[in-house]
């Protein structure tokens, strides 16, 4: 979840809150806010909502739900005389601008939450940047009406945003910091794509923007250019941060867009859902007359109108959560409020079952704790040099110790009596789980496969200790005598290593741990050892 | 009935009438202790007397006392190697190490020096102290004056002793019957057991160890929930670890440029899979490529993952039609994370399904009471919430009383860009519930690795619930 932080006192006075009504409201809005020192609240805002990533669209939000202000908040909007010039960019075609008059930059704390909010969308609906990224300029120092999208050459220069000294497009993505962490996202054809006034670089999207046109606590209108790959996420980019500053007071200025579909900027996209009240009533598991309805979602800002047993309701440009009636339905319920439904009495009763493994497991695990067996339980993940045969292999592991995952439960249990040695002897040992083996009649090319391992250690032992209780366990859970083929495996001694075999099925195999594997292990007792299938099991029942 | 030793002192005062407990002990060859003990319980049995006993002081050297009386006291060390001169401290403290600071202390105490500044200076030129006459006298058996032995006492240098003895007389005797030590099927087949003693045991000492058959405690919690969801209706379903993207993200309305999908969040593995039933995979190329207006790739959909949710086993069960059902799933899902005391990279969750015509959001917070409930907590409070796959959706808290309020669960009605694609199309309800997390919680585990412990003797000392 994106979090962000806010001025306490700024935010307070705004919403007209104490902490404790904030942290309810907000509770309700999907959001959590925990005070992280005097001055600073840190707040988790959902990843859908990303109106909520700027104090206005918190504000917005926050006064709506607490019934102090409803509906959708009506914006000033002027034209301006100021056009973009869209040129192809293959590598990012999408680009949008406009102008913000009166923007509140003072003191300080405003300005960073500008900036905070930028790099929330850049790291949200931005996809770091890949997706959509955002400049913003000090308007009055942007030179001349007519501003440019189009691809510029390495070799064109500029003073990069807090940088001394004129540098090449292409020493800013090799040499600053922004520059090697989003150079290589829109460099096409070596060129990258840039925005242009008449005095040269604004700002080169989505890297960086430039020294000359830096906006400070003194700037009151602003130039924001949003860049893209995806037309939607850069209009609703651009939607978001015009609709966010403008909650505070400023003024959005509409920019002529030349070269795009559209034709003017920001669009203040609205969209509308017609949902059968019905249905959305159905869905909640309550009853609310329209006009309540109405109310309701006029508390999460937005607008609405009844049509016979229909509600057309008009999503605002900052709610780009909203696809369809559920999403709809859930704003109902929130402003509803989730404590507020009258839960049914026990609904749920009983006639569920177990599936076949579990009920498996049950008896084997009985029988083998009657048997004087602990049951242990280890992780799935293991390392791959302790592993033999074919594994699954993860292609991205944190840590050694954890690459791969287990083909076997022999494994499992001699790392976990390698760790006892210690410990009060005989120890003796079960364990039930899956293993992943290869499989491609599997659409995932693998399949889980349900394995018993059964193992004992103690300062001597013989063959038949582990034979006679697993003999008799194996009898009492399938009432077939189990029958013993001498066998070689590499993992046991010679002679002493069995296969176990229910009517003529071969389960698993049986017998004494051989010093060489013993010494991998770092083994220093001798260890006797069963694994069996229990899918093989199963199809022996 | 009488013990062996009981007998063996029975028999030597049958020869002797009357013995000093010391006499019998030497004889027999049974301990003093072992000898006075016996007695005891034969007086008690009416068979000896107790004629009468006393008991004797006796003082011995400690190992230090013997230390002293060969190489004398510190005090009197230092007075012979001052031998009327002035010395400083430190150059004593060279001479004569650890004992210094004691022979200061006792030769200062006695004023036989005078400290200056960094130099003691002798007030005697000779000095033999009363206590090292009293250590002599102790080690040839003498006692020393009181005063003396009061010293020598608290300066440990001679330890007190301390000797009982005892008179004791036969006064009955008795015919001692064999003791056995095992009863045995002959004997009671013959019935000689009728005529012996059965040599009594220590039955108030602590046992041996013994290996206990045990089950895991988490895997009884988890299969305490198993029962729990099975009581509610629900059927256990369950799926395999190695799953693609498809199931795991795809079905669940998860955009292929989601955050969650990058490498970081899922463990890869090599391979490609194979897509499902085309019909299926061309309504969720159709919902993604509308509501979230991108180009879906079937190749990322192929994509093997470790699951990264139980929530793909709910849409494998989605992927079967599902008319009506209620159905549950635990498992192991694996996500990279810093290993620590409340992260691993393998955990469970519990996932479960209700598709049922007419199920609402109301239903599904039911439901989700139901399964708190039964698990034990009465206190739940729903926060408003967000999946890609839910709407509306819903964040449980429970309340514990050492924690407050904790997040316990994520629910919410399928979205029908979920349902729909699959050919469901009555309302669902979903949810996932931390286990590993709820199991410490209940179980009292502050490290979510102890869950999974590779020591034995953690598994044994675990109280079973």
């Amino acid at each position: 979840m994106p979090t962000i932080n806010l001025n306490k006192w700024v935010l307070q006075s705004l919403t007209k809150l104490n902490e404790q009504e904030l942290q309810d409201f907000l509770f309700r809005l999907k959001s959590e806010v925990s005070p992280i020192n005097q001055d600073d609240y840190s707040i988790e805002v959902n990843a859908d909502r990303l109106d909520m990533l700027s104090l206005g669209g918190i504000v917005r939000a926050i006064k709506g739900i607490s019934d102090q202000e409803i509906g959708e908040p009506k914006y000033k909007t002027s034209e301006t005389d100021y056009v973009l010039e869209v040129d192809r960019v293959p590598s990012r075609p999408y680009a949008l601008a406009c102008v913000i008059k009166n923007a509140k930059l003072s003191p300080e704390f405003y300005l960073k939450e500008l900036i905070q909010f930028q790099e929330k969308l850049h790291d949200t609906i931005g996809r770091r940047r890949k997706k959509v990224a955002i400049g913003i300029h000090d308007l009055k120092k942007v030179e001349g009406k007519i501003i440019k999208y189009t691809l510029v050459p390495l070799s064109t220069t500029f003073v990069p945003l807090n940088q001394q000294t004129e540098m090449t497009v292409g020493q800013t993505l090799k040499e600053t910091q922004q520059g090697k962490a989003y150079g290589g996202i829109s460099v096409f054809n070596g060129q990258s794509p840039a925005i242009m006034d008449e005095k040269g670089i604004l700002s080169l999207p989505p890297v960086i923007n430039s020294d000359r046109t830096k906006i400070s606590v003194e700037t009151d209108s602003l130039l924001i250019d949003v860049t893209g790959t995806n037309f939607d996420s850069v209009v609703q980019t651009m939607d978001l941060i015009a609709t966010g500053m403008a909650e505070l007071g400023a003024e959005i200025g509409i920019v002529k867009i030349k070269g795009m579909d559209s034709e003017f900027s920001p669009l203040m996209k609205h969209t509308e859902v017609i949902a059968n009240l019905n249905d959305i009533m159905n869905r909640l598991g309550i009853s609310i007359n329209g006009d309540d309805v109405i109310k309701l979602l006029r508390r999460m800002r937005m607008e609405a109108e009844l049509q016979d047993d229909k509600i057309k309701v008009t999503v605002p440009p900052y709610r780009v959560d909203i696809m369809n009636y559920t999403d709809i339905a859930e704003d109902i319920a929130m402003a509803y409020g989730y404590d507020n439904f009258q839960l049914n009495s026990a609904i749920t009763r009983g006639q569920g079952s177990l599936s076949e493994n579990s009920l498996l497991y049950r008896k084997l695990r009985s029988l083998l704790i009657g048997a004087g067996y602990t049951e242990v339980y280890t992780l799935i993940l293991t390392k791959s040099g302790n592993q033999r045969g074919d594994f699954v292999q993860i292609r991205n592991p944190i840590s050694v110790e954890y690459d791969s995952v287990r083909n076997s439960l022999v494994w499992s249990a001699l790392a976990f009596l390698s760790n006892n040695q210690h410990s009060r002897f005989p120890i003796k040992i079960f364990e039930i789980g899956d293993v992943v083996i290869k499989d491609d009649k599997s659409d995932t090319l693998h399949s889980n496969e349900p394995r018993l391992v059964v193992a004992m250690m103690d300062s001597r032992v013989s063959y038949e200790m582990i034979q006679a209780p697993l003999h008799e366990v194996l009898f009492n859970l399938t009432g077939i005598t189990p029958s013993y083929i001498k066998s070689e495996n590499e993992l046991l001694i010679k002679g002493r290593s069995a296969e176990i075999s229910l009517k003529g099925k071969k389960l698993g195999i049986i017998g004494e741990v051989s010093p060489e594997v013993l010494e991998k292990y770092n083994l220093l007792y001798p260890v006797l050892l069963a694994e069996l299938n229990l899918n093989t099991l199963k199809e022996a029942l | 009935m009488l013990s062996e030793n009981e007998i063996k002192i029975l028999e030597f005062l049958k020869r002797k009438g009357e013995a000093h407990v010391q006499e019998i002990s030497e004889s027999t060859g049974l301990p003093v202790s072992t000898v006075y003990s016996n007695i005891r319980l034969l007086e008690s049995k009416g068979i000896v007397k107790i004629v009468s006993e006393e008991s004797k002081k006796t003082f011995q050297l400690t190992a230090e006392g013997t230390l002293r009386l060969e190489n004398g006291l510190p005090e009197d060390r230092l007075i012979s190697i001052l031998n009327g001169k002035e010395m400083s401290i430190k150059e004593l403290k060279d001479l004569m190490g650890k004992d210094f600071d004691l022979a200061l202390g006792w030769a200062r105490r006695k004023s036989l020096i005078v400290l200056e500044n960094d130099l003691v200076r002798p007030k005697v030129a000779q000095y033999a102290s009363p206590e090292l006459i009293g250590l002599r006298e102790v080690s040839v058996g003498k006692v020393p004056s009181k005063e003396t032995l009061d010293i020598l006492i608290k300066r440990k240098l001679v330890e007190v002793k301390e000797e009982k003895t005892m008179l004791v007389r036969l006064v009955q005797d008795v015919k001692p019957r064999p003791v056995e030590l095992y009863l045995t099927h002959e004997m009671l087949v013959s019935g000689s057991w009728k005529s012996v003693d059965f040599k009594p045991y220590n039955v108030e000492a602590n046992p041996p160890f013994f290996p206990l058959g045990k089950g895991h405690y988490f895997r009884e919690f988890i299969e305490k929930v198993k029962d729990l969801l099975v009581s509610l209706g629900f059927t256990e379903v369950s799926g395999n670890f190695v799953e693609t993207e498809f199931f795991n993200f795809d079905m669940l309305f998860q955009p292929q440029d989601h955050p969650a999908r990058e490498i970081h969040d899922s463990f890869v593995v090599e391979g490609q899979g194979r897509l499902p039933d085309p019909n299926l995979v061309v309504n969720v190329r159709e919902v993604h490529e509308k509501w979230w207006k991108y180009s879906w790739s079937e190749d990322n959909a192929k994509r093997l993952v470790l699951r990264s949710q139980t929530t793909s086993v709910t849409a494998r069960v989605l992927s079967t039609k599902p008319k009506k059902i209620r159905s549950f799933t635990i498992g192991k899902v694996f996500r990279p994370d810093a290993i620590d005391a409340t992260h691993l990279i393998e955990f469970h969750q519990l996932d479960g399904l209700v598709v049922e015509d007419g199920y609402s959001f109301r239903d599904l917070l039911s439901t989700l009471r139901d399964i708190f409930q039964g698990l034990g907590i009465k206190q739940i409070k729903f926060k408003p919430g967000y999946f890609p796959f839910t709407e509306p959706s819903v964040e449980v808290y429970g309340f514990i009383e050492a924690l407050g309020w904790v997040e316990m669960a994520g629910a919410g009605l399928l979205r029908r860009e979920v349902t729909e694609p699959a050919g469901v199309f009555s309302p669902a309800g979903a949810w996932g519930i931390g286990i590993d997390r709820l199991a410490m919680l209940f179980l009292g585990v502050k490290d979510i690795r102890d869950l999974y412990s590779l020591d034995i003797e953690y598994l044994r000392s675990r109280r079973v619930i």
